[in-house]
Parts: structure tokens; C-alpha cells; sequence
């Protein structure tokens, strides 16, 4: 087989050295002392009782300092009764582009209010991209993104499923931004008259 | 044959055609909601408005008979106000409750106030409440509220099902779809029709309420195998972009719903109730494990056994399935024909409750393909024959059949889908696939040859039939 000999490639930001970096030795003194000033403020700190580098020791710790407005995990907002105020119509589900939202409709005669409610909403995060887009289809601001990211690190993909009770435990009373009706039980229809 | 112009083109027209009809069959589209091409006119929508020319106003296109010469406009400044103006009454007192509606996604109101209308209501009074899921009968629940009293659902029962079992009572914005007194609309066997034929989703089916959105679904044509008409029939399943992961994994399989092929000439737009229910049928409990006189065994083994109980046969009788398909009763006459003395056995008999035959589309005969079987076997039935008195080995192949029946003493190899208690008392069991795990066509009691696809993919353990009849004419081991 005729091959032709390899030619390295020239880039257009191909490194170049000056004549005091290719003496080589100067430049490894100077990088090691770099780590080395950091190991040694670091480890003195340390020894000193105080927190050296800034590494966040996750999942023991998280973050404080996510931004107001971060989307972080989800959570379903609920009626003043606790129930979910979703409707299981299965608009975030659709127009999710990781197609990670499943949700199953649960029927309740009873509620002509709200007879359609969700008995599963499960939201996978090993293929959620946190990109908001269920929030904006949502046409009855069910579900929404809190500051705080989901609890991810696990061994399977199955821990990170987030489901139903957990999409509920956010429940501050005050902040349902559209009350709803409650559970009506008996509704003033035409036939009843 | 009168021609007439439809916005300027020719047309060719039959006398006695509705401008609606000429205009659906020459591809220009006019919306309609209360017209059907199998029902009367009715004439109470007003959304099919079209204006001739030289006329001042709009009228509907469903009742306006062609005549030589007319010149039609479907999109004239006229009809457009006109239709808008019909699409806001219409949803004058529609609750606009889609994202809890089953029909949407495939919803003709939502599509036509996308096209035509796009504007929110501009009446100011507030919507007048109905009956939300009033039960119409044991599978039809009935959203009042969604109504647009088009009216189909009672041209239905009283045309095609002849029940007669619906009526609208009250008038103007207080009426409401009913069942009549003296007619139950749980008796009527094509009820599940009218919830296809609703435009907009007043009538929910109870057995697919909140079951699925109608866009993660997809049509798979197959043949209803409910009786001898082999009515045309589309298997709704999950499409595979959108499987469910974390949730049961069963709705990816399982049958969704059933909804008329539309076939022309075998049934048209309708299929009976039993046709909806095909889940019942397919979705029972399945065989999923070989078995060797009652005790579980490797598929390969349980076929060697029963390969060795037909090679030392020596007077072998096989009831042959006739919900088999064509390809697979073709493969058991070409394979193991010649060993066999036939019988075809019928897997279904009518059931208690179930209405036998009627004038319309149920036929007698419960199973799908009797018609293809006797084509290949010969009339010769499970039910009358006796069989020869030196009968040593029965192949049943199909659920259905009463072993103590056969003749003391034979042995039974057994070619079932389902868990039943039969399995167990045969000498070699092998589970099987069923008709939507796999393609094929059935010959209907007219002779009329329908082709079916898979719907899913058949578990794991089972074989198909065709396949399995070519491993017992086999002289080598298949494994399977």
C-alpha cells in the first residue's frame, strides 16, 4: 500500500515560543511554583482551621448561590385543597424536546370542575436539558421551575426520576398565582333545575 | 351530467349531487360539521357556506343541489365573514376545555376555528353550564356542554343502527342530547359510531377516556376477527417516538382503541361494538411458557417432542384454527397437509348477551376466517365430524376446543395464545402469536381477502404458527 507520509497540519493559531520559553527549565519552574503558592496557601489555610479550596464537597453540599431566576427542578403548583391544579393535557409532555415528561390522566366524575387530574407525572432528569419550554406550554401554570436543582446523584437512571409526591412537596400557601375553584361536588347544571 | 364552476375551475358534475359532494370529490375543500357522506342532510351547521355568483349572500352547499352552469365561490369575502361569524356562534357556549378533551388533536372544531376563525369570543354574556359527563349508556359518556347539536349522533340511530335510541329535547341554547325513553342506547350494537362521527367531543367512550392524547397514537390497519364480515378495522397504538419509559410499560403494547378502517363496500365508516372491544379479546392472559404434559420445558425441547409425536403417528388429526391467517393455513396444508386428516375447528361460538346475526354487519359465523380455511381444507368441521376410530395424535391448533371431546387416549400437541387451563392437559403445549403480533390476510364470509400488519411485536417465547408448522415437517432440530 502507497501511503503518502503524515504532514502535520498548520493551524492559524499554531503556539509559538519565544526564545526564554524554549529554554524549557524557566517554565516548569514557573508553573510549579504556581500549584505549589496554591497547595501551600491551601494546605495552611487548612491547617489553620479555616475552608481552603473552593470546592463544594456535592452532594454533602450544595450551592447557595444559584441565581433567582435559575430553572432548576420542577415542581407542580396545587389548589387550595392540596390537589395538583394540573390537568394532565399533556402540553409539557408534547412539546418537551428531551421527551422526558410522562404523565397518566386519572378520571374523577365527581369533580366536573376538574375531573381530569394526573395519577402519575413522572419527569426523567437524566434527559431533561432545563429548558423551560414546559413552563411556557402550560396553560394552567401547573408546573414550574424552583431555584434549587433536583437531587440527581445516584447509581441508576431510575433514581433520577423525579414522581408525583415529590413534584407536590413544594407547597408554599400563598403563592398559587390562580386560585381555583374547589372540589364543587354538587354543580347547578340546566338538568338538575 | 351538469358542469358548474367552482371558484372559476369546471367541474363535472352527477344530477342530483349536493355542490358539497362535487366540490369533496373534485378536491376543493368546504368545511362542514353536520353533513356526512353516509348520513341524511341535515342542513344545521351553516359552516359548508358557499356563494354563487351573482348572488348577494351566503348559502349552505350541503342542500344545494347542482345545477348546469352555476358558478360557485368557496372563499369570497361573503363567505369568509360568514363562516366566522358561524364559528362564533358556534362556540358561543362551548367551553373550550381542549386541554381535557379526548377528541383534541383530531378535533374538527379545533381545526376549523384555526383555519377560518383564530379570533376569541366576542360575546360578552357568560357561557351557559350543561350536564358535564352525562352517561348516555354503560360505554358512551355525553360533555353537554361541548355539543354543537349537529344532530349526526341522532341521524345515526335512527338511519343506520335503526335504535332510534337519541333525541335532542329542549330548544335554542337549553337543549340536550338524550337517550329516548322507550329506546336504551345500550342496546343499540353500533353505539360506539356515533363518538367517531362527533365533530367536536361530546361523546367520550368510557373505555378510552383520559387513556391517551390522540397525537401519541398511531392507526394500524388490521381486520376485525370478531365474525365473518371482517369489517376493516385500525388498531390505535402508541407511536415508538413515544413510548413511555418510566411509566407501565403494558400501554406500549396494549390496544388503545379501536376505530373503523373506512373501507368502501366491506362496512363503510361503521363497525359494531365487539369491533371496539377487540382488546378484550387480544389483551387476556397469555401463554407464554411451553409445556410438556402440564410441566414447563425449553421451547426447543417442547418442539422436538412434538416434531416425534407427528413423525410416529400413525392416523394424525389436526383441528386446524380459522382464526389462522391465509399464510398460515397455506404453511400447515404445504408443510404437514399430507400427514393430517383436517378438520376446521371454530374457535369462537357466539357468546351469551351477544346478538348472532343481524341486517347490517354482524355475521353468524364468530371467527375471521372460516372462508380461507374451507378454501384450502374443504368444509369439514370440528363440531359435526366423528373422528376415525384408529385417531392416535390430535394437532389442535386455536383456543376453543373441548378435549374431552377427542377420542380416550390420543395423544394432544396443543398450539394455543392464551392461558387457559386446556394448556395443561395437552401432551406437548406451544404458546403462540396472535393476530396483531404479526402480518397476514383473511378471507371474509363474502370472499373478500384483507390484508392485516403487525401492531406490536410479539413477547418473547412465542412463535409464530407458520414458522412452527415448518419446524414439525422439519427432520432436523430447529431451535426456536
Amino acid at each position: 500500500m502507497n501511503r503518502r507520509p503524515h504532514v502535520r497540519r498548520q493551524y492559524w493559531n499554531a503556539p509559538t515560543m519565544s526564545w526564554w520559553e524554549r529554554l524549557y527549565l524557566p517554565e516548569i519552574v514557573r508553573g510549579l511554583s504556581i500549584t505549589g503558592g496554591v497547595f501551600v496557601r491551601n494546605m495552611w489555610r487548612w491547617m489553620t482551621l479555616r475552608k481552603g479550596a473552593l470546592t463544594t464537597y456535592y452532594p454533602e453540599e450544595t450551592r447557595a448561590d444559584y441565581a433567582a431566576n435559575n430553572r432548576g427542578k420542577h415542581i407542580l403548583t396545587q389548589r387550595p385543597d392540596g390537589r395538583p391544579q394540573c390537568i394532565a393535557c399533556n402540553m409539557c409532555a408534547t412539546v418537551c424536546p428531551a421527551q422526558c415528561i410522562e404523565i397518566d390522566a386519572a378520571f374523577d366524575p365527581d369533580d366536573p370542575a376538574h375531573p381530569k387530574s394526573p395519577s402519575a407525572f413522572t419527569i426523567d432528569y437524566s434527559r431533561c436539558i432545563f429548558c423551560g419550554l414546559c413552563i411556557e406550554a402550560c396553560p394552567e401554570d401547573a408546573i414550574r421551575m424552583v431555584r434549587m436543582v433536583p437531587d440527581f446523584p445516584g447509581r441508576d437512571r431510575e433514581r433520577m426520576w423525579i414522581t408525583l409526591p415529590e413534584l407536590l412537596s413544594w407547597n408554599p400557601q400563598s403563592d398559587v398565582a390562580k386560585p381555583y375553584p374547589g372540589k364543587t361536588g354538587t354543580a347547578t347544571f340546566r338538568e338538575s333545575r | 351530467m351538469p358542469e358548474i364552476f367552482i371558484d372559476g375551475h369546471p367541474v363535472q358534475a352527477e344530477p342530483g349531487q349536493s355542490v358539497l359532494q362535487v366540490a369533496l370529490a373534485n378536491g376543493f375543500y368546504i368545511p362542514y360539521f353536520c353533513w356526512h357522506p353516509a348520513l341524511s342532510v341535515a342542513g344545521n351547521c351553516r359552516i359548508c357556506c358557499v356563494q354563487v355568483e351573482g348572488r348577494s349572500w351566503a348559502e349552505i352547499s350541503c342542500n344545494l343541489p347542482v345545477t348546469e352552469g352555476m358558478r360557485i365561490l368557496t372563499d369570497s369575502d361573503v363567505v369568509r365573514e360568514q363562516r366566522r361569524a358561524t364559528l362564533q356562534f358556534i362556540t358561543l357556549n362551548h367551553p373550550v376545555d381542549c386541554g381535557i378533551c379526548d377528541k383534541a388533536g383530531e378535533c374538527t372544531l379545533q381545526d376549523y376555528h384555526y383555519a377560518y376563525n383564530g379570533r376569541p369570543s366576542i360575546s360578552l354574556e357568560p357561557k351557559v353550564r350543561a350536564d358535564k359527563f352525562h352517561a348516555l349508556s354503560g360505554r358512551i359518556l355525553l360533555d353537554n356542554e361541548r355539543c354543537i347539536l349537529c344532530s349526526r349522533c341522532v341521524r345515526f340511530t335512527r338511519e343506520k343502527s335503526k335504535s332510534h335510541a337519541l333525541g335532542i329535547k329542549r330548544r335554542g341554547d337549553e337543549s340536550l342530547l338524550r337517550a329516548a325513553e322507550d329506546h336504551a342506547l345500550d342496546t343499540d350494537w353500533y353505539s360506539d359510531n356515533i363518538i367517531d362521527i362527533c365533530p367536536v367531543g361530546a361523546l367520550l367512550s368510557r373505555s378510552f377516556l383520559y387513556k391517551a392524547r390522540v397525537w401519541y397514537l398511531q392507526p394500524v390497519p388490521s381486520v376485525c376477527p370478531g365474525c365473518a364480515r371482517g369489517c376493516a378495522v385500525d388498531l390505535w397504538v402508541r407511536k415508538p417516538q413515544w413510548r413511555l419509559k418510566s411509566l407501565a410499560a403494558k400501554q406500549n403494547t396494549s390496544i388503545m382503541r379501536v376505530t373503523p378502517h373506512g373501507t368502501p363496500g366491506i362496512d363503510g365508516p361503521w363497525i359494531c361494538n365487539k369491533g371496539r372491544d377487540l382488546a378484550r379479546i387480544f389483551e387476556r392472559p397469555r401463554a407464554l411458557q411451553a409445556l410438556r404434559k402440564g410441566q414447563p420445558v425449553e421451547y426447543g425441547v417442547a418442539v422436538v417432542a412434538a416434531r416425534k409425536l407427528v413423525a410416529d403417528a400413525k392416523r394424525a388429526v389436526a383441528l386446524v384454527s380459522n382464526w389462522g391467517s391465509n399464510e398460515q393455513l397455506t404453511a400447515f396444508r404445504d408443510r404437514l397437509g399430507t400427514r393430517f386428516t383436517v378438520y376446521i375447528k371454530h374457535d369462537h361460538m357466539p357468546q351469551s348477551g351477544e346478538p348472532v346475526e343481524d341486517d347490517f354487519l354482524i355475521r353468524a359465523d364468530k371467527n375471521p376466517n372460516t372462508a380461507g380455511a374451507v378454501a384450502l381444507f374443504g368444509a369439514r368441521s370440528d363440531r359435526a365430524a366423528e373422528f376415525p376410530a384408529d385417531t392416535d395424535l390430535v394437532l389442535v391448533w386455536g383456543e376453543g376446543c373441548d378435549f374431552t371431546r377427542l377420542p380416550r387416549g390420543v395423544k394432544i400437541v396443543f398450539l394455543n395464545a392464551y392461558l387457559q387451563p386446556e394448556n395443561g392437559h395437552a401432551d406437548v403445549f406451544l404458546p403462540v402469536t396472535i393476530q396483531m403480533e404479526r402480518p397476514g390476510h383473511y378471507t371474509n364470509g363474502d370472499g373478500v381477502v384483507q390484508a392485516f400488519v403487525a401492531a406490536v411485536a410479539p413477547p418473547p417465547g412465542v412463535a409464530d404458527a407458520a414458522t412452527l408448522f415448518a419446524a414439525l415437517a422439519a427432520s432436523e432440530v430447529i431451535p426456536a
